[in-house]
């Protein structure tokens, strides 16, 4: 009765082709994952490369569109950071695909929880409505919420470079030269398109051409060495070297939490239960960073927010160079914010079929080595896809760069500031090579998604 | 390609209006996506408020007579900027007082509420207009009787202005319908909030226009409801509650009138 290899291989095929399969099936898949589940801690290791992805809110067909433009499991490393379920149609595929290349290829694949891997969430916003539809009975979703329940609260990426070895390949037809630096600069970010395409490449600010740069549109945001020299003492004057100093990369859906000080207290939390309403499991599921000083509460009355220097003392006292987190929609798919020591990754495009927004996914490389990008562009069949189309002129060109990456307000202020929070004698780590593939909603089929025109009605 | 291309996805600057002109009343609307980064931030500057997390800042649905200079325009700036910015008017989540309590032993550092605001969006626009000639108090209904014939619709599209999960918390959102006749169009700008366990909230704005009289009536409903009430009257129903309490106009019916004005002009 155990659900063997080729049987699995059969449900990753029924799935991929967004069919939902047997609920007895489901039941041992459930149980295989748990088993896996259950050995892993609340915070995964992974080692670098990896491409961390972010919300997917049962965008199956968009899911797909992911997979083909970020290369398909086992091939790629994926870490998925939550809320695979609630809002689109087929939150069920999506999770049930996942689950099972989760146990198909354990290693080659990370789940974490996000806010709506939930019992409760799930009931009001669609995934407990679809399993009913689908099956005639609330047993999937239970099966579903137990898996939930074992999901890790966060990963621990490793090993991830500092440098990005330059894509070989063409500029997408909108890319402006002021957009791309000079491939022999130490390239920190690069922007993709869903054909590979190069849509910006940026150069890692140096601590010597810092000032210079703050003015030029192509440059980074000052890089957090910027605050005193930089990492291991080693790396003060690398401008233009490949160093490999980065420290580590947490992911975690929402964000920090006041109760954790260090990723060993998350270590210590007891997450196998339902996402409870308060305390250190509920903040980092929950919370968003946000431009204030220190912890802040949320509006709502409920929920924390938190400032640069929050994040920068974090990410210090861990040796982290970055925290990747999802939870929040952004219309260029990514955002990094204070100074780039934080980044959200939305990975749903055209949220509830109707934002219009794109998605990206965040691929880190391995440390001295780059065969983690050795992989092959366009296959035919999707060239032109993109075309001349929704990214635009107004997509990723010149200051777009800026927008998306946040306006860098903190400024010279923010560093002044943070330079007396961690004492002169503190220093932050570099941030790792980023390369963000930005990818849209995958061609609308007739499957019930909702028309383009709106049907008239005799609204009153 | 461009048959069943991504929906929604045009770059702003793209010929993205759809218009129709009647008996000289020129009607629009506009359909774009979310705003990006830079956008957003300069919007959330002129506020003062986060805008909501779905922001669709260039939609709009406009009705407009040239030959009097006359018009009506829904946006979603105009109507965020009628959100409270204070903080007086400010709604908690269901288990925010539970939250508190256990916090503020906790953390009695961190007691500061981070831009206190209306963060339901609650808004009680009813379009932006010029002043002249302007609207006055009326006691004379929509005539609902000729909107219920099924004359054919010229033109219908259904534009939204902003939506916002609550965080998970509910629902908030800002739509504009509009639907055109030979003789007469209908409007209807629906804000619609549901903050779970605590509020149901509908504020309805229509224009009527009667193209042949220059007649154009305006009226603003607002209705609330505790949430605990409209779930009680809905429970009896065989139908999916959950289902209901997402559909304003099956909720509309549960829900008390708080506040009512009605409006009437005519263009020459």
């Amino acid at each position: 009765m155990s659900i063997g290899g080729s049987d699995l291989d059969k449900a990753i095929q029924q799935l991929r082709a967004c069919r939902p399969i047997p609920e007895a099936q489901v039941r041992e898949v459930c149980y295989k994952a748990r088993e896996l589940l259950i050995e892993e801690g609340n915070v995964v290791g992974v080692d670098a490369p990896v491409t961390i992805c972010g919300d997917i809110h049962g965008q199956f067909h968009d899911l797909m569109e992911l997979f083909r433009v970020g290369g398909d499991v086992p091939d790629t490393n994926y870490l998925f950071m939550g809320d695979f379920v609630d809002r689109g149609f087929y939150s069920l595929e999506s999770f049930l695909l996942l689950l099972c290349l989760k146990v198909r290829y354990p290693d080659r694949i990370t789940l974490i929880r996000g806010n709506h891997e939930s019992r409760q969430i799930t009931t009001v916003y669609g995934f407990y409505d679809e399993c009913l539809r689908k099956y005639g009975s609330a047993n999937v979703w239970r099966y579903c919420c137990e898996v939930f329940d074992y999901l890790a609260l966060g990963a621990l990426v490793t090993g991830a470079a500092t440098a990005l070895e330059p894509t070989d390949s063409p500029y997408a037809a909108n890319t402006t030269t002021a957009s791309v630096a000079d491939i022999d600069q130490d390239i920190e970010v690069e922007t993709l398109n869903a054909d590979g395409e190069v849509l910006g490449r940026f150069a890692r600010a140096s601590s010597e051409s810092n000032s210079q740069s703050q003015q030029n549109s192509s440059a980074l945001p000052p890089a957090p060495d910027n605050v005193g020299a930089a990492g291991t003492g080693a790396s003060g004057s690398s401008n233009g070297s490949r160093r490999n100093d980065t420290g580590a990369v947490l992911c975690v859906h929402g964000g920090l939490s006041p109760l954790i000080d260090t990723i060993d207290k998350i270590r210590l939390l007891d997450r196998k239960q339902e996402v409870p309403h308060e305390g250190a499991m509920c903040d980092l599921l929950w919370s968003d960073p946000d431009e204030i000083d220190g912890w802040g509460l949320s509006p709502r009355g409920a929920g924390f927010l938190f400032g640069a220097d929050i994040v920068k003392v974090f990410n210090h006292r861990n040796d982290l160079s970055l925290i990747a987190r999802a939870h929040q929609l952004v219309m260029e798919g990514f955002k990094e914010m204070f100074d780039s020591t934080i980044v959200t990754v939305w990975s749903a495009p055209n949220y509830c079929y109707r934002c219009g927004n794109v998605a990206a996914i965040l691929e880190l490389g391995e440390d001295g080595s780059n065969a983690g990008y050795a992989r092959s562009n366009g296959d035919g069949s999707a060239a032109g896809f993109i075309g001349a189309g929704a990214l635009g002129t107004s997509g990723f060109g010149g200051n777009a760069y800026s927008q998306a990456f946040g306006s860098n307000t903190l400024g010279a202020n923010g560093n002044r500031r943070l330079s007396g929070v961690l004492g002169e004698q503190h220093r932050l780590r570099e941030g790792p090579g980023r390369r963000y593939r930005v990818f849209e909603a995958a061609p609308q089929d007739s499957r019930g998604m909702p028309a383009k025109k709106p049907v008239a009605e005799y609204f009153l | 390609m461009a048959t069943n291309g991504p929906i929604d996805t045009l770059a702003p600057g793209h010929e993205s209006d759809n218009t129709i002109t009647r008996d000289g009343f020129k009607i629009t609307t506009r359909k774009l996506p979310i705003l990006k980064a830079g956008p957003i931030e300069e919007m959330t500057t002129k506020l003062g408020i986060t805008p909501p997390e779905m922001i669709f800042g260039d939609n709009l649905a406009s009705i407009s007579h040239p030959s009097s200079g006359w018009s009506i325009t829904f946006n979603a700036f105009d109507a965020l900027d009628r959100v409270d910015k204070t903080g007086a008017a400010m709604l908690k989540v269901s288990y925010s007082k539970e939250w508190q309590q256990n916090r503020q032993k906790q953390f009695e550092d961190i007691k500061e509420v981070v831009k206190p605001f209306d963060w339901s969006y609650s808004t009680d626009y009813k379009g932006t207009t010029l002043d002249c000639p302007a609207f006055e108090p009326s006691n004379k209904p929509i005539p609902l009787e000729l909107l219920r014939r099924p004359d054919p619709i010229l033109f219908f599209d259904d534009v939204i202005l902003y939506e916002d999960e609550l965080a998970d918390n509910g629902i908030a959102m800002l739509s504009v319908k509009i639907r055109v006749m030979p003789a007469r169009l209908l409007l209807l700008s629906r804000f619609f909030m549901r903050l779970d366990g605590v509020l149901f909230r509908i504020r309805d704005t229509r224009v009527f226009v009667e193209f042949a009289t220059g007649e154009v009536i305006r009226e603003y409903t607002a209705r609330e409801e505790k949430y605990e009430t409209v779930r009680k009257s809905l429970a009896g129903m065989r139908e999916d509650v959950l289902a209901l309490m997402r559909d304003p106009n099956r909720l509309a019916e549960n829900l008390s009138i708080v506040g009512k004005s009605l409006e009437r002009l005519v263009l020459k």
